[in-house]
């Protein structure tokens, strides 16, 4: 067994190389320079492994404020200050079983942050958006209107955004306002409904936080009874009520500062965030869409009108009716689903005209006038 | 003890040929593959916790390999003190948030203005933490038992990047040369190696003088070609006829489709340039923010070539078209069978196991693409930069005197969290 050798030592004040002689003490190693004065004398257990190109051992003393180091190219040497002290591990043994541990422990972490993003948070989510009081849930409503408006409104002279105004389309506006009105009552959302069409040619429809309904040109186009284009609204009517946008905008919050500081970024741009959160979102709105279609379903049956339009207005304009997630999965079975959930629950009742024919073809040229 | 030390050899016996200069790079690329290997499986299961852990060995690998006059460098970093400086960083950045989205909710000019100015404390705050976690990596890179350390105002430090990347913008990237030299001048006086103080002497005309050609030949074109995109749509007519049916009459009456034409090219032209120049212009700010590094009497010279960067890339490009081939033949095998599996039954099961998978694909190909960069880009910079050093008065680095503390790491931590982490 080597009992001493030769290695370099800094002594950590200044940069100056000593070449020194190492003696392996049985309870210390000894650092002599070539005129055998001590430099340093370090206790086995105090030792530590730093890190080093793979030829060299470095070692330090453990929790020393002065950076000294030693630094042995003999192999040797190396293997047998290894063999003497117990921190210093050259195989990096112990390093790796402290890896272990860590990543096993990460690994659950992982495991608990995604059933509290898949299970917690909508739970969360759902118990706390009732309790946003209205006045910011309208606030909320009118920044995101705000935007939605300047995306959507195509700016064409001579036309305002909303239908409704112009001389020429004022009875459809009577009987769209008809249409609300019938709605609205059987509804009894807490506060006031702000519907509006608007001149965009999608067959669309959405809800803002705070009761605003848009209700896109395109879809009374592509309508054929009252009761499509109130079935739609009942959707909608149904996403206020169960105050959705306010939910996601919480579960968004919620997400992002789970998985957007959690997950930090080592592949670049937060890509991974982004991609996780929609995807999660996505899954949430599932669920959220299908309550929505519930409660059309039953509002319709409330005041008359057909329940299964909604599903027939689906069909016809296959899945393309709700802009609010983006659809990356199983697009097309999806509709299906919601179209034959939509006919089981609708129940047979009383069935009357929502509008008669005049107000319904009034309300198909609502938008005439731009 | 100094004139003692200064009687040291520089290379003492026992030591490897030394190679072109002075610095060197010992480390194998086949290590490097292995640790970020390793680190990219371990990331994705641990949903990016582990990378504290990789960034650490990823350092302690560069540092340690790299060999000057002799001697390697060492960094004493650890991953537990990045963990927790991001941890504290987000106790910070939490509140900070809530006032954001709080802001965003309140009427009046705030609310309206919140998105520049929630974008604004970001880009100073973002700077800040660049200049934090500076300071603790060089707090944590030590050379012969000496440790790096850094002054300055880290506030000083963003108001004047943020000040200056404002000014690059608006004169399309002009003043780049000299923000670099400027902001490069802040940092470097700040830092020191022990007692020996650093300064940085590149200029901002050395380098404006350099790349001004470049510039005239990717954003001049880019910038007329905008114009003329501009110029072409006849703005009026845009304006005026919104609703026609006919659509290809619509696009020649309001000039867009000579716009489209322009546009194309100008955006075109742009990517090829980059493309094409992009490891030329890194090439030559390396070149002279190396050659302007200067401690004390220590003068650093570089001799980086062009031709490297360029093979370093084509090097990536090579890796990445290989995985990208791998993770194409998996993803089309993965549509051939999963699907059919799903068919049956839409439940929320299927649904979960779709999505997941989804997911599980788009990380393993982002983690890929950051795996091969790191080994090839990175790895392969930090070689060319290091090897290309002439150092000149290395002698001053053997007596170089301790002084300087570890710092919180904080920064770090803040820079994670805010997504502008380097080195």
């Amino acid at each position: 067994m080597t009992k001493s050798g030769h290695a370099i030592f800094f002594d950590g004040k200044t940069t100056a190389r000593h070449d020194v002689t190492v003696e392996l003490a049985p309870a210390e190693l000894i650092i002599r320079d070539a005129d055998r004065t001590v430099l340093a004398q370090w206790g086995y257990d105090d030792l530590e492994t730093l890190s080093a190109p793979d030829s060299v051992l470095r070692v330090g003393k453990r929790g020393n404020p002065v950076l000294a180091r030693l630094e042995v190219r003999d192999p040797e040497l190396a293997a047998a200050i290894d063999e003497f002290s117990v921190p210093v591990d050259r195989s990096g043994r112990s390093e790796r079983r402290m890896r272990r541990n860590i990543v096993i422990w990460t690994v659950v972490a992982t495991a608990s942050l995604l059933l509290v993003a898949v299970l917690g948070l909508p739970e969360i989510a759902t118990r706390l958006a009732p309790l946003v009081p209205y006045s910011v849930e309208r606030r909320l409503g009118e920044a995101i209107d705000a935007q939605t408006r300047a995306q959507l409104d195509d700016r064409r002279v001579g036309a305002a955004f909303e239908c409704g105004s112009a001389e020429t389309e004022q009875r459809g506006r009577a009987a769209f306002d008809k249409l609300m009105k019938q709605l609205e009552a059987a509804a009894a959302v807490r506060f006031p409904l702000r519907p509006a069409v608007i001149r965009r040619p999608e067959a669309n429809a959405v809800a803002l936080p705070g009761g605003r309904i848009y209700v896109f040109q395109g879809l009374i186009d592509k309508a054929e009874r009252p009761d499509e284009v109130a079935g739609v609204i009942a959707h909608e009517i149904g996403h206020v009520a169960n105050r959705d946008n306010t939910r996601s905008v919480l579960q968004g919050a919620g997400l992002s500062l789970l998985f957007g500081m959690l997950l930090g970024d080592f592949v670049g741009g937060g890509a991974v965030v982004i991609a996780a959160t929609t995807i999660l979102q996505t899954s949430y709105s599932r669920d959220v869409e299908a309550a929505a279609d519930l409660y059309g379903v039953l509002l319709m049956t409330k005041i008359g009108g057909d329940p299964r339009a909604l599903a027939t207005i689906l069909q016809r304009l296959d899945g393309g009716i709700h802009p609010g997630g983006i659809r990356i999965l199983l697009d097309h079975p999806e509709t299906q689903e919601r179209v034959t959930k939509i006919n089981a629950a609708a129940a047979p009742g009383p069935r009357r005209a929502l509008l008669d024919d005049a107000e319904w073809s009034a309300l198909k040229r609502i938008c005439a006038g731009g | 003890m100094t004139t003692l030390d200064a009687a040291v050899p520089a290379a003492p016996p026992g030591h490897a040929a030394p190679g072109r200069g002075p610095v060197r790079f010992l480390g194998e690329a086949r290590f490097f593959w292995r640790l970020l290997t390793r680190g990219a499986v371990l990331l994705m299961f641990t949903l990016g916790i582990y990378r504290f852990w990789l960034t650490t060995d990823v350092r302690r690998f560069l540092w340690s390999n790299t060999e000057l006059s002799g001697d390697t460098f060492e960094y004493t970093g650890t991953a537990v003190e990045l963990l927790l400086g991001f941890l504290i960083a987000i106790v910070l950045l939490v509140p900070l948030y809530t006032l954001f989205f709080v802001i965003t909710l309140s009427a009046g000019p705030i609310g309206e203005m919140s998105s520049l100015l929630s974008f604004l404390m970001l880009v100073v705050l973002g700077n800040y933490a660049i200049y934090r976690a500076r300071r603790y990596r060089l707090t944590r890179t030590i050379y012969r038992g000496v440790r790096f350390h850094q002054s300055g105002s880290a506030w000083h430090y963003a108001l004047c990047a943020v000040l200056w990347w404002g000014l690059v913008i608006l004169t399309l990237g002009l003043a780049y040369p000299f923000a670099q030299s400027q902001l490069e001048r802040f940092k470097m006086r700040n830092t020191f190696f022990g007692d020996l103080p650093g300064r940085f002497e590149g200029t901002g005309w050395a380098l404006f003088v350099r790349g001004i050609l470049m510039w005239f030949l990717s954003i001049v074109p880019f910038m007329v070609g905008l114009i003329a995109t501009l110029g072409a749509i006849d703005w009026d007519a845009l304006a005026a006829d919104g609703g026609s049916d006919d659509l290809s009459g619509w696009f020649d009456a309001t000039g867009l489709s000579g716009a489209i034409v322009y546009g194309g090219f100008s955006v075109g032209w742009l990517v090829l340039s980059i493309v094409v120049f992009y490891p030329l212009f890194q090439a030559m700010v390396l070149r002279w923010w190396t050659s302007g590094l200067r401690f004390g009497e220590v003068r650093v010279t570089s001799h980086l070539r062009t031709a490297q960067i360029y093979g370093v890339y084509a090097r990536f490009l090579w890796y990445a078209l290989l995985f990208s081939l791998v993770v194409l033949v998996m993803v089309v095998l993965a549509l051939f069978t999963v699907p059919s599996a799903l068919k049956e039954e839409h439940s929320k099961l299927s649904e979960i196991i779709a999505t997941a998978a989804l997911l599980v694909t788009y990380l393993v190909a982002a983690l890929g693409y950051s795996t091969i960069y790191q080994a090839t880009v990175r790895l392969g910079l930090w070689r060319s930069v290091v090897e290309s050093l002439d150092i000149a008065g290395g002698a001053a680095l053997e007596r170089v005197h301790a002084g300087g503390e570890a710092s919180s790491p904080i920064g770090e931590g803040l820079a994670d969290a805010l997504n502008v982490g380097g080195m």
